[in-house]
């Protein structure tokens, strides 16, 4: 961490809002996204995702706050700043009728001073050599999305946005656009700015998230220390005359973390799941009756619970590490 | 930094070519052109079968004669009487000085292609080359990247404006090219230098012919097709303001279909409505101005007309601009 606090801040979002129709869409939204990581933004559907995907590009406009791309404010200097972005917004739409190619051109063009060469080389980069002669329209959504990273790479831009951008792919394609965009943050010292439903997807792509409900940003920081008070909590049912003990014994084992009580009558505990059997010999050790046990993989609707409601005290505690 | 308005030019030409709309428009032209000169070649024909002669003078008198009878019968209504009356004393007028109105030649025909032209089947065709011009970007998702550029939203839609003018301009100019072309091959080619008379002027239900003169055809049409370009410029950029606003080729085409037709119907009925002259599509029959024949209601002029359409269509780009500006693109 203390070696990313030097990075460039590339996109700095301060205080930014949104109403929609009289109903505030976002609300006083802040983070940053530095050069050379892979950002998750990570949120159900309808948080504000694709929204406050759509304020950093311009699609919309803000009712409040600020975006600065690479230092510049978007809204006073639009076509400065939005020059250091590359983005898909939903699906890559790119025209149908005419050639990959042309898509391209077409492109570069707007951006003004892309020399032929960078448009050869950035087909070659995305591996669409044999196909780039050919209609869009005769494109398989794995090609049509290779094409649209193409479009977005084509004037070497300091961010890259893409809003979910496995959706529709088969798992080798997931796994495929997992490598390239770590490629491109690690490699090429790009800003990856990723958003996405899916909590397995960030794990395993994203060097910080920023988890996003309701238009908020409920909290921001390293993915590893999020899936480390997350991951693999087990829970444990106890008669409600054990339960006193049952927590005493489980906070004494050595390799549960934490326990905490979810409100229902169970128990959860950080442990690792493979030692559930250590866990309940010990129990069973000290007469504590056990009435269940079940060992929980985190989903996304656990980890707002946590951060939002039932696991306050561990929300506070996350968003704690994940000021900078 | 950023593109040239000429990169942005050529980019919304590529794509309008791509999409094939100035084919669709030239083929429509390129069939419809060559039924039209059927037709007019069916007329003289018939004419001539008719009266048993060839000659002009006696066609025209003849001509004069029919509409003389019809006006003798009183059930006519009144602004149609009016009309025929001043046709009749055109025709009277072209006849006195012995100029044949109709002399036939594929500049002839050219003329009274525009004429008809004009006010419906012309604005049809820029229609069909407008209507989707922005609204295709919102429909596909491609406004997505193209407003995701280094290039502000005016300027975006500014090049697509250009290129519609541009394209528009071809158009009345092919209009002309393949009318001259087409019809020549039955009308012969010749008749450029032909007089026309211009500078009609209806007072009062009365023709004023003190300031009329006479134009070789080359000029005539010269000032027909600029009028009719200016007439396919104001519909182009109305279409341009549905095609911000409404997202549907379908609906934006509905409804300048819509606004067309019931001009072409309200200019033969809205004599009576008066207020009705301040709509757009009343207006387009520019080219009745320099033949001179009865507007639709009275009291308007070349100018009144030129300025109700400039007008209408300098509102609809405000809001054409102030929409696509400020506008939020939803999914």
């Amino acid at each position: 961490m203390g070696g990313r606090a030097v990075a460039e801040t590339v996109l700095s979002v301060k205080g930014l809002r949104k109403t929609i129709g009289g109903r505030p869409i976002i609300h006083d939204m802040t983070f940053d996204v530095y050069a050379g990581e892979v950002f998750g933004f990570l949120g159900p559907n309808g948080a504000g995702k694709t929204t406050t995907i759509r304020m950093l590009v311009g699609l919309a406009s803000a009712d409040g706050g600020e975006i600065d791309i690479g230092g510049i404010s978007l809204r006073r200097s639009f076509p400065q700043a939005i020059a250091q972005v590359g983005c898909i917004v939903e699906n890559p739409e790119l025209y149908k009728f005419m050639t990959g190619r042309e898509n391209l051109e077409h492109f570069a063009r707007m951006s003004g001073g892309i020399p032929p060469e960078r448009i050869e080389e950035i087909v070659r980069f995305v591996d669409l050599e044999r196909a780039i002669d050919d209609k869009v329209k005769t494109y398989s959504l794995g090609m049509r999305q290779r094409l649209g990273i193409a479009q977005a790479l084509l004037h070497r831009p300091k961010l890259l946005i893409l809003d979910e951008p496995t959706n529709g792919l088969d798992p080798a394609g997931i796994r495929e656009l997992r490598q390239f965009i770590r490629r491109l943050a690690e490699e090429e010292g790009l800003a990856v700015f990723v958003s996405s439903h899916l909590l397995s997807e960030i794990e395993m792509m994203c060097d910080r998230v920023a988890i996003i409900n309701k238009g908020r940003v409920i909290s921001v920081g390293p993915v590893q220390d999020l899936m480390e008070q997350f991951a693999d909590r087990v829970a444990w049912t106890f008669p409600p005359e054990a339960e006193r003990r049952g927590r005493d014994v489980l906070s004494g084992l050595p390799f549960v973390e934490r326990v905490w009580p979810d409100g229902e009558g169970r128990l959860y505990c950080r442990m690792d799941t493979e030692r559930i059997g250590e866990a309940n010999a010990a129990l069973v050790r000290a007469g504590v009756p056990v009435l269940g046990i079940a060992a929980k993989t985190v989903t996304l609707e656990d980890l707002f619970l946590a951060l939002t409601g039932g696991g306050g005290e561990d929300g506070a505690e996350h968003a704690r590490t994940g000021t900078k | 930094m950023g593109p040239s308005m000429l990169a942005l030019v050529q980019n919304e030409t590529i794509k309008l070519l791509r999409r094939r709309r100035f084919l669709v428009v030239l083929l429509i032209l390129a069939v419809l052109i060559p039924i039209f000169t059927y037709a007019q070649y069916r007329s003289v024909v018939t004419a001539q079968e008719r009266m048993g002669t060839t000659d002009w003078r006696t066609l025209l008198q003849q001509q004069i004669v029919d509409t003389q009878n019809r006006l003798a019968s009183s059930r006519l209504p009144e602004e149609w009487r009016e009309f025929l009356k001043i046709r009749v004393q055109q025709q009277q007028y072209y006849l006195d000085h012995d100029i044949n109105p109709m002399a036939p030649g594929a500049p002839t025909f050219a003329r009274g292609f525009m004429d008809q032209a004009v006010s419906l089947f012309l604005p049809m065709i820029i229609v069909v080359l407008a209507v989707d011009l922005v609204s295709a970007e919102y429909s596909e998702g491609t406004i997505k990247l193209l407003l995701t550029r280094p290039v502000r939203r005016w300027k975006v839609l500014t090049s697509k404006y250009i290129t519609l003018l541009l394209f528009t301009s071809l158009t009345v100019l092919m209009t002309l090219l393949l009318a001259y072309l087409i019809s020549g091959v039955v009308f012969g080619y010749a008749g450029w230098d032909l007089p026309v008379l211009t500078g009609f002027d209806v007072t009062g239900g009365e023709l004023v012919t003190s300031a009329v003169f006479m134009l070789p055809q080359w000029k005539y049409l010269l000032m027909q097709y600029g009028l009719g370009w200016f007439v396919c410029i104001v519909v182009g950029t109305i279409t341009f303001m549905v095609s911000v606003l409404v997202r549907s080729a379908a609906a934006g085409m509905g409804i300048m279909m819509a606004a067309l037709i019931s001009g072409t119907i309200l200019t033969q009925m809205a004599s009576t409505w008066e207020s009705s002259k301040y709509l757009f599509v009343v207006n387009l029959q520019l080219t009745d101005y320099l033949a001179g024949t009865l507007p639709p209601i009275k009291g308007m002029t070349l100018p009144f007309s030129l300025a109700v359409l400039s007008v209408w269509a300098v509102a609809a780009l405000i809001v054409a601009y102030a929409v696509f500006i400020r506008r939020d693109v939803a999914s």
